[in-house]
C-alpha cells in the first residue's frame, strides 16, 4: 500500500491540477482576508465597528480584531477552502477515467479496492497539506495586515494552535469525500457539477425549507468539525466537532464503499 | 510444456450479444502466438478478460493456472500493451514511467532501461501530449517491458507505427520469444503476423476458428493453389470436368477455377477437349486467402446459424404457436 501511495503522489505532482487549485485557493484566501480588514473586523467579541482607523497609527482600537474570537475568526477565513479539498479529492481520482490512465492503473493493482484505498490516503495527505499552506498564507498575510493596522502578531499567532486541528480536519475528511464522490461518479466533469451544485445550490435549499437539517449536511458537519464555535456548536444547532467529523468521515467512506463496489465490477474497455 | 496463457471456455456477453463465446486456446512459453480475426471478432475483448479488466461472463482465462488479479505485482510477470490506453497528456514520459514503477515496486533505474529499450531516451522528459501516434505505442510497450515480464500480451501493437517501427518490433518480439518469454500478439491481418509469428489462433464471432502453427497454415495455402482459366467454351468445359473427380467452380461468365490443378495436367486435358482457352494462370493460395477463407466461411457459417436461431422468437403467420 506505500508503494500504491507513492506512486499517487508521483502522479498526483506530475499533473497541474493540484498546484492550480491550491494557487487560486490561496488567491482567494488573500482576497478573504482583504476583505475582512475592508470591513474591519466581523465582530464576533464585539459587534461591528463603526468608522474605519486610517493608516496603521495609533494603539488598537476596537475595529482592529483583537478579541480572541476575532483573531481566530480571522485565521480561520480559509475554512471555506475546503470545497477545494473537496474538488481536489474528485479530480485525484476522476482524471484517471478521463484520460483514461486507469487502464495502467489497474493492471498494475488490479485489485479495484485497493486503487480506491491509494486514492483516498493521497487525497486526505493532499487535503492535509493544502490546509497548511492555507493556514500558513492566513498567518502570514492576516498577521502582516494586523501589524499594519496595529494590532498584535503574536496573539494572533497564539490563536492558531486553537483553529489549525478542526481545519486541518476538515480538510482532510472533505478531500477523502471528494474521492468517495469520484469512485461513483467516474465522470470528471459530471462529478465536479455534482459536487459544486450540492454545495452553492442544494444545501442551501434543503436548509432553507427544513431548518433542522442543516446538522446533518456536510457543511453544517464541517463548521462542526472545525470547532469555529469553540465549544459551543450546539449553540448554534450543530453536532460537537467529533461528531461532524465522524459525519463527514462516514458520508466519504460510504461513497467510496460503494464506489469501490460498482468500479469492482465495471468493464475497462 | 506447461502454457504460459490457458483459455478455457471463456465467455462474455454484453447483454444479448455474445462478443466472446465458449473459446479456448493455450499460448506456449518461448513461442510467438498470432492472436488474429477480423475486426470486431472478440480479440480485444478477449485480451481484456484475461488481464482482469472485463468481467468474465464465463469460463476462465489464466497465467500458470493463476488469475491475473490472484498474481502478486502482475505487471512483473505479464506486460501488456492494449488499445485505448492513453496517457495524461501533461505528465512526461519519464514521470509517467516512474509511477507505474514504483506503484509495481519495480526500481526506478528500470525505467532509463526501457525509455532506451524502445528508443524514447531522448524524448524522456516531454509531455506524452506532444508525443506522435507512434510515441505513444512506443512508450506503451515501455511501460509493459518494466517489469520485465516473461509474457508479452500486445493488442494491434503495430497501430500507428510506421514500416521502420512495425520492422522493429518484429525484431523486438522475435527476440522476446528467444529469451523463453511467451508472446501473444493480436491482429487484424495475418499478413502483417508471418514473419513474426510461430503459431496461430483464429477466431471469428468471438469463437475459436482455428489454432494451429504457422507451418500448417502455410501448408494449407500451398495445397489451396489451382487455376484459373478464362474460355468462351465454359459450359463445355464444365462438362468435361464433371466426368472427372475434380473440384471446380465457375467464378464469372466466362472464368473457372479448377482446385490442385497444374499446368501440366490442364494443358493436354484441354486439347484432347478442343477446348479454345484465352488464359492460363496458376494461383497459389497466399496465407491472406487462406485466413479470409476461414474467418469468412466461419461468418457464414454462424450467420446461418443464427439466422435460424432467431427465427424462433418470431412467429410465422399462419405457423402452429
Amino acid at each position: 500500500m506505500i508503494a500504491i501511495v507513492r506512486a499517487e503522489w508521483i502522479k498526483l505532482r506530475t499533473t497541474t491540477i493540484p498546484w492550480v487549485l491550491t494557487g487560486v485557493s490561496l488567491v482567494i484566501t488573500g482576497l478573504l482576508i482583504l476583505v475582512y480588514f475592508v470591513n474591519h473586523g466581523d465582530g464576533g467579541g464585539g459587534g461591528r465597528g463603526g468608522g474605519g482607523t486610517p493608516g496603521g497609527f495609533g494603539p488598537p482600537t476596537p475595529d482592529v480584531p483583537h478579541t480572541v474570537q476575532q483573531l481566530r475568526n480571522l485565521i480561520g477565513r480559509g475554512i471555506e477552502g475546503y470545497i477545494f479539498a473537496l474538488l481536489l479529492g474528485v479530480l485525484i481520482i476522476t482524471v484517471e477515467f478521463r484520460h483514461k490512465t486507469v487502464t495502467t492503473s489497474f493492471l498494475v493493482t488490479p485489485r479495484r479496492w485497493k486503487f480506491v484505498v491509494g486514492k483516498l490516503i493521497m487525497a486526505g495527505l493532499a487535503g492535509a497539506v493544502l490546509a497548511v499552506i492555507i493556514l500558513t498564507a492566513t498567518v502570514l498575510g492576516g498577521g502582516l495586515a494586523l501589524s499594519a493596522k496595529g494590532g498584535s502578531f503574536s496573539a494572533l499567532f497564539h490563536q492558531l494552535g486553537a483553529v489549525a486541528p478542526g481545519m486541518i480536519l476538515v480538510f482532510v475528511l472533505f478531500a477523502l469525500l471528494g474521492v468517495g464522490v469520484g469512485s461513483l461518479l467516474t465522470n470528471q466533469v459530471a462529478a465536479l457539477i455534482v459536487c459544486l451544485g450540492w454545495f452553492l445550490i442544494v444545501e442551501n435549499i434543503i436548509g432553507g425549507i427544513w431548518s433542522g437539517t442543516t446538522k446533518w449536511l456536510p457543511s453544517g458537519a464541517a463548521a462542526a468539525a472545525a470547532n469555529v464555535t469553540a465549544g459551543r456548536n450546539a449553540d448554534i444547532g450543530l453536532f460537537n466537532w467529533w461528531q461532524g467529523s465522524l459525519l463527514i468521515l462516514a458520508y466519504g467512506l460510504i461513497f467510496a464503499a460503494v464506489g469501490s463496489a460498482v468500479l469492482a465490477k465495471r468493464d475497462i474497455t | 510444456m506447461t502454457s504460459a496463457i490457458e483459455i478455457r471456455g471463456l465467455s462474455k456477453h454484453f447483454g444479448p450479444v455474445r462478443a466472446v463465446d465458449d473459446l479456448s486456446f493455450e499460448v506456449a512459453a518461448g513461442r510467438v502466438t498470432g492472436f488474429l480475426g477480423p475486426n470486431g471478432s472478440g480479440k480485444t475483448t478477449t485480451l481484456r478478460m484475461l488481464l482482469g479488466l472485463v468481467s468474465i461472463s464465463g469460463g476462465q482465462a489464466t497465467f500458470g493456472g493463476r488469475r491475473y488479479v490472484d498474481i502478486d505485482q502482475p505487471i512483473q510477470h505479464v506486460g501488456a500493451v492494449l488499445e485505448a490506453t492513453s496517457f495524461h497528456p501533461g505528465r512526461r514520459a519519464r514521470d509517467h514511467l516512474k509511477s507505474v514503477a514504483v506503484g509495481a515496486g519495480i526500481p526506478v533505474a528500470r525505467v532509463d532501461e526501457t525509455l532506451d529499450i524502445v528508443g524514447l531516451t531522448d524524448v524522456a522528459k516531454r509531455r506524452v501530449g506532444k508525443f506522435s501516434l507512434g510515441m505513444r505505442q512506443r512508450l506503451q510497450l515501455a511501460t509493459a517491458l518494466l517489469g520485465d515480464p516473461e509474457i508479452l500480451i500486445l493488442d494491434e501493437p503495430s497501430n500507428g507505427l510506421d514500416p521502420q517501427g512495425i520492422q522493429w518490433l518484429r525484431t523486438f518480439i522475435r527476440n522476446q520469444a528467444a529469451l523463453g518469454h511467451a508472446v501473444l500478439v493480436s491482429s487484424h491481418l495475418l499478413s502483417e503476423m508471418e514473419e513474426t509469428v510461430d503459431d496461430v489462433v483464429i477466431i471469428s464471432q468471438g469463437k475459436l476458428v482455428l489454432q494451429t502453427t504457422l507451418a500448417d497454415l502455410s501448408t494449407r495455402a500451398g495445397t489451396a493453389s489451382g487455376m484459373r482459366i478464362r474460355t468462351p467454351e465454359v459450359d463445355r468445359l464444365g462438362q468435361a470436368l464433371d466426368a472427372i473427380p475434380v473440384g471446380w467452380r465457375r467464378t464469372a461468365p466466362d472464368t473457372v477455377v479448377i482446385d490442385g490443378a497444374t499446368p501440366e495436367w490442364f494443358g493436354p486435358f484441354a486439347a484432347q477437349h478442343q477446348i479454345v482457352l484465352y488464359e492460363l494462370v496458376t494461383e497459389r493460395g497466399s496465407l491472406e486467402e487462406v485466413f479470409l477463407s476461414l474467418t469468412q466461411g466461419f461468418d457464414a457459417a454462424i450467420v446461418g446459424q443464427s439466422t435460424s436461431g432467431q427465427s424462433a422468437p418470431f412467429h410465422t403467420p399462419g405457423a402452429p404457436s
